[in-house]
């Protein structure tokens, strides 16, 4: 029993992982504190509802579709949003209400257009995999192992390409990237159009796993912004760490204590983090005013 | 006619829970998001006390106040070592468990079944059992909450909360010890919050946990955001509009459940636009930096 626990909540956490490690880069690279990707988590989820179940196209045209759709809505909401108030110096506050703001428009549009009912992409019994003691559904296995190549992927190019390397320079210093000429409006676009790629998967995977409603992305994003702190801060990687702890001690709980506190673990992770180690598992110290 | 007095103690209910939150954003500078958490607190603790020990509606009050004022020094103790979107993030979780806290300790609270039979208030024999009567009561209360904090906001102590949201800094090296007045602060405004919620127990008779979510700090932050804070008018300009906004949908003859959703949009629009083009608010003297 405790390994099935240990399986659900490894293949939970690395997908969980996955989103985290797309809502690290955002925040790392543009201080934007994006509860937005909430919201791409969700459209995502629809888009392939919508194409493979209303529209019938084949299932990788609607994967297809629902990643380039999040990433696009991640890029819409920074040229729209974000940016303009970048270019404003507008405070954290300001920036986390907007953020805010367009979750708000986003989820309840698809509410108003879709319905608020639960949507459900598996057809029935799964076929079922036997893993040394635990037993996972094919999606789990799947979803599983591409949330941990997307995620290695990630940290590989973070570590070792050049654009990895500035992204990690603009979260270190942006006005020191400013100065060197690096330009900052290319480099935030493309780490928002990176971070809600990964988001988007997230929400595809999650559609197939349990399905989809509107409210689904809400709860990831929290997770995400809890799995960033928990991971540590300014080690944009770290996040992905968060992710996998997070998913094993919700599994866990829900196992051990009842399944009606799950939800409650995340934030009492959060609450012991905050309160011992403000900058996290892997985190660095940065100076008073930034922690 | 009793339904815009409904509509008008629900506004007093809500001018209630934006003045107090106003204390802290406003004038302190610090965005909390476990506002419905001491709303709900207060909610629960009157209406417990009503149902099952058969207190008297005035007497749940005070007890509400210090339930919730206690829960404000559990929420600031660790918060206000963090700054920011960290700050926020610890406000959220407090108010995350506090929900999951009456939803799920059924034994106590009857989680998501929530209290019904909450009996009508009191007062020395008089009974208040109609609408009207209940929003003389409703404006009465707010009238002295509102003194209550106008006089606060003047006083040296809301200068001192004002110069603590300009420069912290400065105001340590005067002597003061910032961390008392903003726990301070937490507590007035919690302890507030907590007496919009026996209100609402009070009139609506029935409370469960859905009520006090996530959602609805953000409604409440979103109104004195939109206002505008750091004066007493902002704050009831944002509770009048999004009180009042809603109910022209009905006369548009927008269904229930599409109201409700075009509402949010609306409010969600707003903050993004108002954020952008006047992010002190309508009425507001002061923006955050």
């Amino acid at each position: 029993m405790l390994l099935q626990f240990i399986a659900n909540g490894l293949v939970e956490g690395v997908v969980l992982g996955m989103f985290a490690l797309g809502f690290s880069i955002i925040y790392n690279s543009s201080r934007v504190f994006n509860f937005a990707q909430g919201g791409i988590f969700t459209v995502a989820g629809y888009i392939v509802y919508l194409s493979w179940k209303i529209l019938n196209l084949p299932i990788g045209v609607g994967i297809m579709l629902a990643i380039i759709g999040a990433i696009g809505l991640g890029m819409l909401l920074e040229r729209l949003i974000f940016y303009p108030l970048y270019r404003q110096q507008s405070s954290p506050a300001i920036v986390i209400l907007s953020s805010l703001g367009s979750y708000l428009v986003i989820v309840n549009l698809i509410v108003l257009i879709l319905g608020n009912e639960t949507r459900v992409l598996r057809s029935g019994v799964e076929e079922t995999l036997k893993l040394g003691g635990g037993i996972l559904t094919k999606i789990q296995v799947f979803g599983g192992c591409t949330a941990l190549i997307l995620s290695v992927l990630t940290i590989i190019l973070l570590r070792h390409t050049r654009f990895g390397i500035t992204l990690r320079a603009l979260a270190d210093n942006s006005s020191l990237i400013a100065v060197l000429g690096l330009g900052i409006q290319r480099l935030r676009l493309l780490s928002f159009a990176w971070g809600s790629m990964l988001g988007g998967v997230a929400g595809v995977i999650a559609a197939f796993d349990v399905g989809i409603d509107p409210h689904v992305g809400g709860s990831a994003v929290l997770i995400g912004a809890v799995a960033t702190i928990l991971g540590g801060i300014r080690v944009i990687e770290a996040a992905f760490f968060g992710g996998v702890i997070i998913g094993i001690t919700k599994n866990l709980a829900a196992g051990h204590i009842s399944a009606r506190w799950e939800s409650a673990v995340t934030f009492f992770i959060l609450l012991i983090v905050l309160l011992l180690r403000p900058q996290g598992i892997l985190g660095k110290r940065g100076r008073l005013e930034e922690i | 006619m009793s339904y815009l007095l409904h509509i008008l103690i629900m506004c007093c209910i809500y001018l209630i829970l934006a003045q107090s939150l106003n204390l802290l954003v406003g004038y302190t500078g610090l965005l909390s998001m476990a506002h419905a958490a001491f709303y709900g607190l207060g909610a629960y603790i009157s209406a417990l006390l009503m149902v099952r020990a058969g207190w008297n509606f005035f007497a749940t009050i005070p007890v509400a106040m210090v339930g919730a004022m206690i829960l404000a020094v559990i929420v600031a103790l660790p918060s206000l070592r963090l700054r920011g979107d960290y700050f926020l993030l610890a406000t959220l979780a407090f108010q995350s468990i506090i929900f999951y806290l009456l939803y799920n300790w059924i034994s106590f609270t009857r989680g998501p079944y929530g209290i019904a039979g909450i009996p009508k208030p009191e007062f020395l024999g008089f009974k208040i059992t109609n609408v009207p009567e209940y929003f003389l009561m409703s404006a009465l209360i707010t009238g002295l909450i509102f003194l209550i904090v106008g006089t606060l906001c003047s006083s040296p102590f809301g200068r001192v909360l004002k110069s603590i949201r300009e420069d912290e800094f400065v105001v340590e090296a005067l002597g003061k010890n910032t961390r008392v007045f903003k726990i301070q602060a937490f507590m007035t405004a919690g302890g507030l919050a907590a007496v919009a919620g026996s209100l609402y127990a009070a009139y609506v008779a029935y409370i469960d946990p859905t009520s006090f979510t996530f959602d609805e700090s953000v409604f409440i932050l979103s109104i004195i955001i939109i206002g505008g804070t750091g004066n007493l008018k902002g704050p009831v300009v944002g509770t009048l509009l999004m009180l009042f906004l809603p109910e022209l949908l009905r006369f548009l003859r927008v269904s229930d459940p599409v109201a409700a959703n075009v509402r949010q949009i609306i409010y969600g629009a707003l903050l993004v636009v108002l954020m952008r083009i006047r992010p002190q608010g309508i009425l507001g003297d002061y923006q955050f930096d």
